[in-house]
C-alpha cells in the first residue's frame, strides 16, 4: 500500500493479494467479479483525490476458495 | 512474512524496501491530482484497462524481459481476445495463476461479462499493457507514460483501470 501512497493516483483499491494475483484465484468467477465491481464502484464513491480503498479479502481466504473450486 | 502475519498487507513497507536496494527506482509523487467525476452512468461508460502484467496478444514482438533498465515500449490489446490469443511476456511476478487462468491478472472475460450484462456501456477497443519492470522513473514518465496516456486518449474512454502487476 505504501507504494500506491507513494505514487498518488486520484483514486485505487488495494488488494491484499499474491503479486500476479491481483483479481484473485484461478477460476474463482465470483471474486474476479466482485473485485471488478468494487473498483467500478469507487469510481462514483470516491470523494476527493487520493482516495484509497482497501478490498478486506484475505489471500488466505482467497486460496481456500480456489481449493474448493479445484475439487 | 506469512499468512499468519497480523499485517493485512502482504509486503508492507515495499516502496522503502526496494528504493534501497535500488535508489532513486521508485516512484514518489507530492501532488495530487483533481479528481475526475465521470460525465455518465456506468451502464453507458466506455471503460479502458491498462496493465503493467505484460500480456500481449501472440506474435507481437515480445517485452524485452531481461534489458537491465526495462522496455519502455507497450503493446495493444484488443477487448474483444480471448485469453488463449494471449501470451505473458513478464519475468518479476509469479505467473502460475495466470497461466491457469489469465483473469486472475488480465481480467479481460469478466470485463466482456460486463458489457453483456450491461454493467458497463462498453469496452474500448484496445487494452494496453507494458512491463512493470523500468527502472528509470523520469524516462517511463517522459516516454512510456506520454505515448500511452496518448494512444488511451484517442479511444475516448470514459474511466481507465490502472492496475499493476
Amino acid at each position: 500500500m505504501d507504494v500506491t501512497q507513494h505514487a498518488k493516483p486520484p483514486r485505487a483499491m488495494f488488494l491484499p493479494f499474491m503479486m500476479g494475483h491481483l483479481f484473485g484465484v484461478p477460476h474463482h468467477n465470483q471474486l474476479q467479479r466482485q473485485i471488478l465491481l468494487t473498483l467500478l464502484d469507487r469510481i462514483t464513491a470516491a470523494q476527493q483525490s487520493g482516495d484509497i480503498f482497501f478490498f478486506d479479502y484475505t489471500w488466505a481466504q482467497a486460496r481456500k476458495e480456489a481449493k474448493q473450486l479445484a475439487k | 512474512m506469512t499468512e499468519s502475519s497480523d499485517s493485512k498487507e502482504l509486503r508492507p513497507g515495499l516502496w522503502q524496501t526496494v528504493n534501497d536496494r535500488y535508489p532513486g527506482s521508485m516512484i514518489s509523487n507530492t501532488d495530487l491530482v483533481p479528481l475526475a467525476l465521470l460525465s455518465k452512468p456506468l451502464s453507458q461508460s466506455r471503460i479502458c484497462f491498462v496493465s503493467t502484467s505484460g500480456v500481449q496478444p501472440k506474435n507481437t514482438l515480445p517485452f524485452d524481459t531481461v534489458h537491465p533498465v526495462g522496455d519502455y515500449s507497450f503493446r495493444r490489446v484488443p477487448s474483444d481476445s480471448r485469453p488463449d490469443d494471449l501470451e505473458i511476456h513478464q519475468l518479476k511476478y509469479p505467473t502460475f495463476g495466470a497461466k491457469e487462468d489469465l483473469n486472475v491478472i488480465f481480467p479481460i472475460q469478466r470485463l466482456q461479462e460486463l458489457v453483456t450484462e450491461g454493467v458497463i456501456g462498453g469496452l474500448t477497443k484496445n487494452f494496453y499493457a507494458f512491463i512493470g519492470y523500468n527502472m528509470d522513473p523520469e524516462r517511463l514518465r517522459d516516454t512510456l507514460a506520454k505515448d500511452l496516456a496518448a494512444a488511451i486518449a484517442q479511444e475516448k474512454p470514459d474511466a481507465v483501470i490502472a492496475a499493476p502487476a
